[in-house]
């Protein structure tokens, strides 16, 4: 009889194991320093439009979303980097890959690995109808669909993992 | 809103969720083809401590009609939670309420 697969993320009795392939996990810390990067980078970088987003929508409060940009975003970019160091603390080169993430450690992932959909989907302009499905292998930008459905099928097991 | 598995059932109290009738701030979270519904309902139970019948309910309004309120309260507080929202990489905006 096949054995059933684990899940990619699971709640043990001392916290939660992640059953990432090395592969896997070497992609999301990449793509987690890519991230760092362009927090670090140019405002202005369209990609993160979406981490960014307005506060006040009314007309007559541009002038209060303007201090809101202003003072917050720095901190948004701080929160940002704080949980992406601590995504690099418990799955880097230099963790313990036998020791089980804390909830604060898999809510960091959560919000990392939220960010980087939030870029990618930006990115390929990511539609409310869209379906997967119609990806095929042959679509110019297939790769960049297939990693953001792998962003969507990890997060997802993880807020499973988080509710269990 | 991205579609993704029925969130799993988790005992958490009901918070109280009724309005004050004189704040005059609103925070609406809006739709946006990124966000996973459950990601959604979750940081809405993980940031104002709402039941999963109540944060569901409101990520289908974000969902179906397009925005939902989700919090309110002085102007200060709710731009707080706005901020806390981004954090989480909502898409969510304030406004005086009835505006």
């Amino acid at each position: 009889m096949a054995r059933k697969p684990k899940p990619p993320v699971e709640r043990t009795k001392s916290g939660f194991r992640l059953n990432l392939q090395n592969e896997e996990r070497d992609l999301v810390l990449r793509l987690m320093g890519e991230l760092r990067a362009l927090l670090l980078g140019p405002n202005e970088d369209h990609r993160l439009r979406r981490l960014f987003p307005t506060a006040y929508h009314q007309p007559g409060d541009q002038a209060m979303d303007d201090e809101y940009q202003r003072l917050m975003r720095e901190d948004l970019v701080a929160s940002r980097l704080t949980g992406l160091n601590l995504v690099d603390e418990c799955l880097g080169e230099t963790s313990d890959d036998s020791a089980p993430l804390s909830e604060a450690q898999l809510l960091a992932f959560v919000q990392a690995l939220n960010g980087l959909r939030l870029v990618l989907g930006t990115m390929l302009d990511v539609g409310e109808d869209d379906d997967p499905e119609d990806i095929g292998d042959d679509h110019p930008l297939a790769g960049e669909h297939h990693l953001y459905g792998f962003l969507s099928w990890l997060l997802d097991w993880c807020i499973r993992a988080l509710q269990s | 809103m991205a579609t993704a598995p029925t969130p799993i059932v988790i005992d958490r109290p009901d918070q109280d969720e009724s309005v004050s009738p004189d704040t005059p701030w609103i925070v609406l979270v809006w739709n946006d083809p990124i966000n996973l519904m459950s990601y959604v309902t979750f940081v809405l139970q993980k940031l104002f401590g709402y039941s999963l019948e109540k944060a569901t309910e409101l990520m289908l309004d974000v969902h179906q009609k397009g925005r939902a309120v989700v919090s309110n309260g002085t102007r200060e507080k709710t731009e707080l939670d706005v901020f806390r929202l981004h954090e989480h990489g909502l898409w969510a905006t304030m406004q005086r309420d009835g505006s």
